[in-house]
């Protein structure tokens, strides 16, 4: 048993945590934050990509005891009420959603993108995607709502970055 | 050294269950007191997106926004079976099945406006833009929402439509192979160019693209993103996607080796949506979910056979099979 302190969408939590518990076990059975998802448990699909210190990891990867004092992002922390961050208006707008299983990953790995560069080019998003895998859309139109969401940024996005 | 290819791929296929297997679907429209209308229908959403088209087609019958389409699915307590959400069918088959349910809901609310508009006869009634009124005297019209709340206080809601499709198709003759299997067919065509390294078996994709017979467009971008899937899933398919089976037993069980696309490894795909009504299909629309991905392998392999002389027979095209493929060849 350890104890922790992390912050997670802005919120403080301490928790105490088993030793075998990952980072993906907090977020999902600890704390009911069912958007990430798990889905290969070994780090090669990007599921379950969260945002941590501003950096996208595998949540799956991760362990809990890692995280102490450390700040995390998750796809709950992004929309502002029924505000709607830019990207996720962008992947609604463009139809970049299928089965909608890698979609909170892919969101975050976009988040990660833009906040480097609001005009990356088709090539650096997709290199940023790289590590999250979808089965159904092909990645093309991920890619366009991902250029669009940049550009809502751009022109000063929906207000929704807290 | 690096050598280019071209090579297409062209298919047809034959949508549902087919073969004289019964291919049914149900659906009801039921007019609400705020003059909206649900649809209960048996169809899963998988992503492809079922949801969207069926509630364009029923607020496309019943005239209204797609905003009052209360679509409802996926419960089988409340609804009747629509069949599976594969075969590609659901457009096709249950989409045929909620026009029919809207057509019945719709005529049944121009009899019920024909009483409360106190009109000898519903002839020349018609319902357009959430309105059911006299095209001699428009004038003379009541609308949804005032019909539904009319019928509301007479008791008589819910008013209900039903619908039922059954699919034509024909079990094949063993015998002499004759009959009609399916109904309707879909086809399609994925152009491709590679560039082979036959140093190291490994195989570009340059440029793709594909044109895809739809019947009627009902959403074009739902389309767009279909095709874009069953590319993707056919290129994986074609060169990377093994399993690697041995007596019986999966080699390949994790994404370490079993390697699906990413998003550097699927170029953009050109698409080209062709519509060509198809007469049985609601609104001339066919399905496209399986279709999509299937000429993707035939075109990568001619591609290949095109680049270096080489006829591969098995996929996927792992650079080990390719270079092996090239060895003999040059032996020969
Ligand atoms: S679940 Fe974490 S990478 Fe697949
Ligand atoms: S939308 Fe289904 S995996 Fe990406």
């Amino acid at each position: 048993m350890k104890d922790i302190n992390l912050k997670i969408n802005g919120k403080s939590y301490r928790l105490s945590t088993n030793e075998d518990m990952r980072l993906i076990d907090v977020l999902r059975d600890e704390l009911g934050l069912l958007g990430s998802k798990e889905g290969c448990g070994e780090g090669e699909c990007g599921a379950c990509t969260i945002l941590m210190e501003g950096r996208t990891v595998n949540a799956c990867m991760v362990m809990a005891f890692q995280t102490d004092e450390k700040e995390i992002i998750t796809i709950e922390g992004l929309s502002n009420g029924e505000q709607l961050h830019p990207i996720q208006q962008a992947f609604i707008e463009i139809g970049a959603v299928q089965c909608g299983f890698c979609t909170p990953g892919m969101i975050l790995s976009a988040k990660a993108i833009l906040d480097k560069d609001t005009n990356p080019t088709r090539e650096m998003i997709r290199q940023g995607i790289s590590g999250n895998l979808c089965r159904c859309t092909g990645y093309a139109k991920i890619v366009d709502a991902i250029e669009l969401a940049g550009k809502l940024l751009r022109n000063g996005g929906n207000n929704c970055e807290a | 050294m690096k050598k280019k290819g071209v090579g297409i791929g062209s298919t047809f296929y034959g949508t549902g269950y087919g073969n004289g297997f019964p291919d049914v679907s149900r659906a009801k429209a039921v007019l609400k007191e705020d003059g909206k209308v649900a649809v209960h229908v048996g169809a899963t959403e998988v992503g492809q997106g079922s949801k969207t088209i069926m509630s364009q087609m029923a607020a496309e019958v019943m005239s209204i926004p797609l905003n009052d389409i209360i679509f409802i699915c996926e419960d089988t307590k409340n609804m009747p079976d629509s069949g599976t959400a594969a075969a590609s069918r659901q457009t096709y088959n249950t989409g045929n099945a909620i026009k029919l349910a809207c057509e019945d809901l719709r005529k049944k609310v121009i009899e019920n406006a024909f009483k409360e508009l106190k009109l000898n006869s519903s002839v020349g009634l018609t319902l357009k833009n959430g309105e059911i009124y006299l095209k001699t005297l428009p004038s003379k019209n009541i609308s949804l929402k005032e019909l539904a709340l009319c019928l509301l206080k007479n008791k008589e809601l819910p008013l209900i439509g039903e619908g039922s499709f059954t699919a034509q198709t024909i079990e094949m003759d063993e015998e002499t192979g004759q009959g009609a299997p399916y109904w309707p067919y879909t086809f399609n065509v994925y152009g491709v160019i590679v560039e082979v390294d036959t140093e190291t078996g490994l195989i570009d994709i340059i440029k793709a693209v594909c044109a895809q017979d739809v019947g009627k467009a009902i959403n074009p971008e739902m389309i767009e993103g279909q095709m874009d899937g069953g590319f993707a899933m056919g290129l994986g398919y074609s060169i990377y996607e093994d399993l690697g089976l041995k007596e019986g037993k999966m080699k390949n069980k994790n994404f370490t080796n079993y390697l699906i696309p990413t998003a550097l490894d699927v170029p953009e795909l050109e698409k080209f949506i062709i519509e060509d009504p198809e007469s049985t299909g609601p609104f001339g629309a066919k399905g496209i979910g399986e279709p999509v991905m299937l000429g993707v392998a035939p075109a990568v392999l001619n591609a290949i056979y095109d680049a270096v002389g080489v006829r591969i027979t098995q996929v996927p095209v792992t650079p080990d099979r390719l270079l092996r493929a090239l060895k003999e060849e040059r032996r020969e």
